[in-house]
């Protein structure tokens, strides 16, 4: 019987995932238009920033399915807080140095690919983070699969702002937003649902 | 773990029962441990755990009139009062801060150890028990007058 590694070992193999996710977008689609105004610090820089901070909520995940290292109700806080407050700023500063709007008549395209590509990037990470906290033993399964979710939603955002071209708030939180969310509960819902607690 | 378990169900077979699904599930999630960790918080963490399952399990029975939580006496307060009355006492807490308590005074956790048990801050923890300890002595003292 081989005991665990420590959470921040167990989140290695997450590195190479969140490097191809930062760049795969770029790659296939190219970056987006406002990139030479926004500069390097709002670009790769704010999405290397999201990405550190997903790999943080990772590794609590993997710490938070661990009996006897649970997290404490502070610093749940602290981390939700901050990964809120993460994605509002770099959408808020984003928007001030340059408000790029999305067309009315490419509303609903935009919104989809934007929803169902950050959710489609998001769903392989999610899936290995669940099963390394699945193969734990995680006493609070909802609050660890909702830290997982998190993590996945926002590495995979990292990565599609950067092929997003409109930085206005409404489809920024509409679609964006909407995706981590849906990731965070998604992760939530199975972990709690199919991981066993006893 | 016997007399956490005890202090948590309020009845010794029911704790023994408890206290043998949770070296099932120790024997289970062993892979779990970190042997750069101690393994109190570890062990008592998955007892807890098991208990909580088993509150969601069954349904709350009430506590009969009169009987007594099989926990042990802090030694703080052992000579306060005789052991019928310092239980007593001690099954009047909150249950939250009685928790906090016990694990510190009779089981020797760390307030941290104890934060990590309970998801709660340190600081909490601290509270906590402080607080307990303040009910305690004011409840005995009730008692006597």
């Amino acid at each position: 019987m081989t005991p665990l590694p420590a959470p921040t070992t167990r989140t290695l193999p997450f590195l190479p995932i969140a490097a191809a996710q930062l760049v795969a977008a770029v790659l296939v689609f190219g970056i987006r238009l406002d990139a030479p105004q926004l500069g390097f610090g709002l670009t790769w820089g704010a999405s290397t920033l999201q990405l550190l901070l997903s790999l943080l909520l990772i590794v609590l995940a993997l710490r938070e399915a661990i009996p006897g290292t649970t997290l404490s109700r502070h610093a749940l806080v602290v981390t939700f807080g901050a990964s809120i407050a993460a994605v509002v700023g770099i959408t808020w500063w984003t928007w001030t140095l340059s408000p790029t709007t999305v067309e009315p008549r490419a509303e609903l395209v935009v919104w989809r690919i934007c929803l169902g590509g950050t959710i489609l990037l998001a769903l392989p990470v999610l899936a290995l983070a669940g099963w390394l906290v699945a193969s734990a033993f995680p006493l609070r399964p909802r609050l660890a699969g909702a830290l997982c979710g998190l993590g996945a939603g926002l590495m995979a955002d990292a990565g599609w702002r950067l092929f997003c071209h409109y930085s206005d708030p409404a489809h920024v939180f509409g679609a964006h937003t909407l995706a981590i969310l849906i990731t965070t509960i998604t992760g939530s819902l199975l972990c709690g649902r199919w991981l066993p607690r006893t | 773990m016997l007399g956490y378990l005890s202090s948590l169900v309020r009845n010794r077979s029911h704790a023994q029962d408890l206290l043998q699904d949770s070296f099932l599930q120790i024997h289970r999630s062993r892979h779990t441990y970190r042997p750069d960790l101690p393994v109190k918080p570890w062990v008592f963490a998955i007892a807890r755990h098991m208990w909580l399952m088993d509150l969601r399990t069954r349904s709350r029975r009430p506590q009969a009139e009169g009987e007594l939580l099989e926990i042990p006496v802090p030694a703080d307060v052992a000579s306060l009062a005789d052991r019928d009355t310092l239980r007593r006492a001690l099954r009047d807490l909150l249950p939250d801060r009685r928790e906090a308590l016990l694990l510190h005074h009779i089981w020797g956790f760390s307030f941290a150890e104890i934060g990590q048990l309970l998801g709660i801050r340190e600081d909490a923890a601290k509270l906590r028990s402080s607080r307990a300890m303040g009910d305690l002595r004011r409840s005995l003292q009730g008692m006597r007058e």
